[in-house]
């Protein structure tokens, strides 16, 4: 042990101590936040609740990793292999990055039954993070070892075999880590929607209203819990295969951007797979729903869905609840993101001036990162209620801890010479922070509001389906339980659609900027 | 000086042959002609360098050479081939200023890769693989991984895998130019002791005027924008050259010679 995790340690034995001390002497902060050993005992004495929620849990999300790791990299080879077949798939690629997870179960649990959605959903959930991590790990590599291949006669398929997929391995391994903690947010979130019997989201549902603090939050801590075995499992694989030369810390996810192309082609091909790319998504939906055969009542194709809401006999009370909906949820992510995106500038900023102080924060930022954000619920309850400011908070915290990594990273990353030739002129750190790393790290602000985007959006939807009852969250929950169907798909469609659109709104200003 | 028969026995076999080769790139800013009308051709058993300022065209021409660059205008012939059939025989060796090596590959490895690129097995070339391996002077560190070996050492393992197919063409961009100026001498004679023992028509891209003297039969002198070849200078001296050679008056009077054909306003 180090000096500084004796510290750390220290530290955090000390908090515990003041934690138990208070819960146990103080009602008011029991009945807010419990204690350690409050905690502890509720596990033992609940544990014939806690193994079986615990397990399906876990089994749905395993499968899902499975399932969806392997379709991501096979994804990933294809598109290394012919880049047009990822310009073709790019709308599939950022609908699947940007959709708030939450409003695919419901949809998911009206085609499929028993553990199918949750699974599907943390498939579909670690898709992106390990698809684009594997194809950025098979582009990026050495170009001379190409040539060295090309001189031999070997061509593509040569090159893939000899130099991408070994050299994509820790660029996998990666991705899988940062999967794992996401397949257990993206079982949870499945069964909020399909109201499945076990499950710690269905024990969580089951335990909102009975607001025992110690219960809530030791779901909290077990879906933790098991989130960062599934990330402590991969990272010790990454280890051990690949030596000590691999960097440890956890990789900041990538948005869309970060690794898609576009390939020179005409303009005429480039309109075309541009079509294809915003038509794909649509047609897919069609096609799953065609070969599957389920019945267009429970499940509506696109065209019904935009009809819902466009021209049916309901449709103006369809768009009014919409409206409405989304009128309370839009203003509270927007307010969200800001917020969260600003205070994580702010606190990568000040890394600049304490150093000290961004060494203890980044750990627990990058821990709490892939935390799934379900856990947080209990907190966010027991501190701040279940109205607005709890929504909020949710959407702030969920923004908060990507960005920050995302930031403290860019701040990490200003060229020292920059840095030092501040110094060299006198000036403090205080100048070095305008000078230099701010106007270094302000290229960090858009990747960091590009991956967050999608991410407010969801956290404002689990806190309204969850907590507040308001708001688009709660309008696809409530019409799941009125058996609105076609609602339920024209509310998820409608959140999906604006989380792409915030996402490519984001991403055009990025390119004005430039 | 572009016009003549640029080497000396034009009756001889001729491996290599560039016939007016134009390339340009495009850029952002603007059209860059990297090599204009250039012509060249290198007798078998040669070794030619390829010397001038950075921006010549001196790479370009050699990744034309390898196949990696298709010409604007022109063509290159590999013993009357195109580059992409005469590779695929296996007829080309290439060495990089970056070894290039697979990092996860020992370096017995990363010697047979050609081998597996071309479809032949390995197993029947052990042989071949470990004599080079001694040849390049890495006895002993067959099966270290490259992190494991020094940056000239890494170079010798690159060497080597650019002749494991004994080829019959060898191609080397800037080979030691990440070395140091003592490590690069020293690599310079054992280049040419592992040349002498198994003499192949060479090509080799420098900016290094003493390592293009040192080893090379003929210098190309190459100037840029356009990138074109000015002169070709043959260097006298014969094999093997011992290091004392570097001394030698006769040996500056040939660098002084490149040095004005590559900046003639340099002397005057």
């Amino acid at each position: 042990m180090t000096r500084a995790q004796f510290k750390t340690s220290v530290y955090l034995f000390a908090a515990l101590l003041v934690w138990e001390v208070a819960g146990r002497s103080m009602h008011a902060v029991r009945d807010l936040i419990a204690s350690p050993t409050l905690i502890l005992t509720q596990y033992w004495t609940g544990a014939d609740l806690y193994v079986p929620h615990l397990l399906a849990t876990v089994r749905s999300a395993a499968f899902g990793f499975v399932i969806g790791n392997l379709v991501a990299v096979a994804a990933a080879i294809l598109f290394c292999r012919f880049p047009a077949a990822e310009t073709a798939f790019r709308g599939v690629n950022i609908a699947l990055f940007a959709m708030p997870s939450i409003v695919v179960g419901p949809v998911l649990a009206l085609v499929f039954s028993d553990n199918l959605p949750q699974i599907i959903l943390a498939a579909l959930v670690v898709y992106f993070p390990t698809m684009a991590a594997t194809l950025v790990g098979l582009r990026d590599i050495d170009p001379r070892l190409l040539d060295v291949i090309k001189t031999y006669g070997g061509g593509p398929d040569a090159i893939m075999r000899f130099v991408r997929l070994r050299s994509a391995l820790p660029a996998i391994l990666a991705g899988l880590r940062t999967a794992a903690p996401l397949s257990v947010l993206g079982a949870i979130l499945g069964e909020f929607g399909s109201g499945v019997r076990w499950g710690l989201g269905s024990f969580l549902l089951g335990s909102l209203g009975d607001a025992d603090p110690a219960r809530l939050l030791g779901i909290g801590f077990a879906a933790t819990a098991v989130a960062m075995a599934g990330y402590g499992v991969f990272a010790w694989i990454g280890r051990r295969t690949l030596g000590a030369s691999m960097a440890v810390t956890i990789a900041p996810e990538r948005s869309p951007d970060q690794y898609i192309l576009w390939p020179e082609y005409s303009w005429q091909s480039n309109a075309a797979l541009f079509s294809v790319a915003v038509l794909l998504p649509f047609l897919l939906w069609w096609l799953i729903l065609r070969v599957s055969d389920i019945s267009p009542i429970i499940a509506p194709g696109p065209v019904e869905t935009l009809r819902h809401l466009v021209s049916g006999p309901d449709s103006a009370d369809a768009r009014a609840a919409m409206l409405a909906a989304l009128g309370q949820t839009l203003p509270l992510a927007a307010l969200g993101l800001v917020c969260g995106i600003a205070a994580a500038f702010a606190i990568a900023a000040l890394t600049v001036v304490r150093p000290a102080a961004a060494k203890a924060i980044l750990p627990v930022a990058m821990l709490l990162q892939s935390m799934p954000l379900v856990a947080l619920v209990p907190l966010v309850m027991l501190l701040f209620g279940r109205d607005t400011a709890a929504t909020v908070v949710m959407a702030v915290m969920v923004v908060f801890f990507p960005a920050y990594v995302m930031l403290a990273q860019g701040f990490a990353l200003v060229p020292r010479p920059a840095l030092e030739l501040v110094q060299v002129y006198g000036g403090s750190r205080t100048s070095e922070l305008v000078l230099v790393s701010v106007p270094y790290a302000a290229s960090y602000l858009f990747a960091a509001a590009k991956l967050v985007v999608p991410r407010a959006l969801l956290g404002v939807m689990v806190a309204e389906w969850l907590l507040s009852g308001k708001g688009l969250g709660n309008l696809l929950n409530s019409s799941r339980g009125l058996l609105d169907y076609d609602m339920v798909w024209a509310g998820a469609v409608i959140s999906i659609l604006i989380s792409v659109a915030a996402y490519e709104a984001v991403s055009g200003v990025e390119r004005l900027a430039r | 000086m572009v016009d003549e028969q640029p080497f000396a026995h034009p009756h001889e076999l001729a491996d290599l042959s560039i016939e007016g080769v134009s390339k340009t790139f495009r850029t952002r800013a603007q059209p860059v002609q990297a090599l204009s009308s250039v012509t060249l051709k290198v007798r078998r058993g040669s070794f030619v360098a390829l010397i001038g300022p950075s921006g010549c065209g001196k790479s370009t021409l050699l990744r034309l050479v390898a196949g990696l660059e298709e010409p604007d205008q022109g063509a290159v012939l590999l013993r009357n081939e195109s580059p992409q059939a005469f590779r695929a025989r296996g007829e080309l060796g290439i060495a990089f200023q970056d070894p290039a090596l697979l990092p996860w590959r020992t370096a017995r490895r990363n010697v047979a890769l050609p081998l597996q690129v071309l479809g032949e097995k390995v197993s029947e070339q052990q042989q071949r693989i470990d004599d080079l391996i001694e040849l390049v002077g890495l006895t002993g560190y067959a099966n270290a991984l490259p992190g494991q070996l020094s940056g000239g050492m890494r170079q010798r393992v690159a060497i080597a895998r650019a002749l494991v197919t004994y080829p019959s063409m060898l191609l080397l961009d800037e080979p030691f130019g990440a070395l140091d100026q003592i490590l690069r001498r020293s690599m310079n004679l054992e280049l040419q002791r592992i040349w002498m023992a198994s003499p192949t028509t060479t090509l080799m891209v420098t900016h290094n005027i003493d390592e293009a003297a040192f080893l090379a039969d003929q210098v190309v002198v190459m100037h840029a924008a356009p990138g074109r070849i000015v002169d070709v200078i043959p260097i006298p001296f014969s094999r093997p050259r011992a290091p004392a050679l570097f001394a030698a008056p006769e040996f500056h009077a040939i660098c002084d010679r490149l040095a004005a054909a590559l900046d003639p306003s340099a002397t005057r």
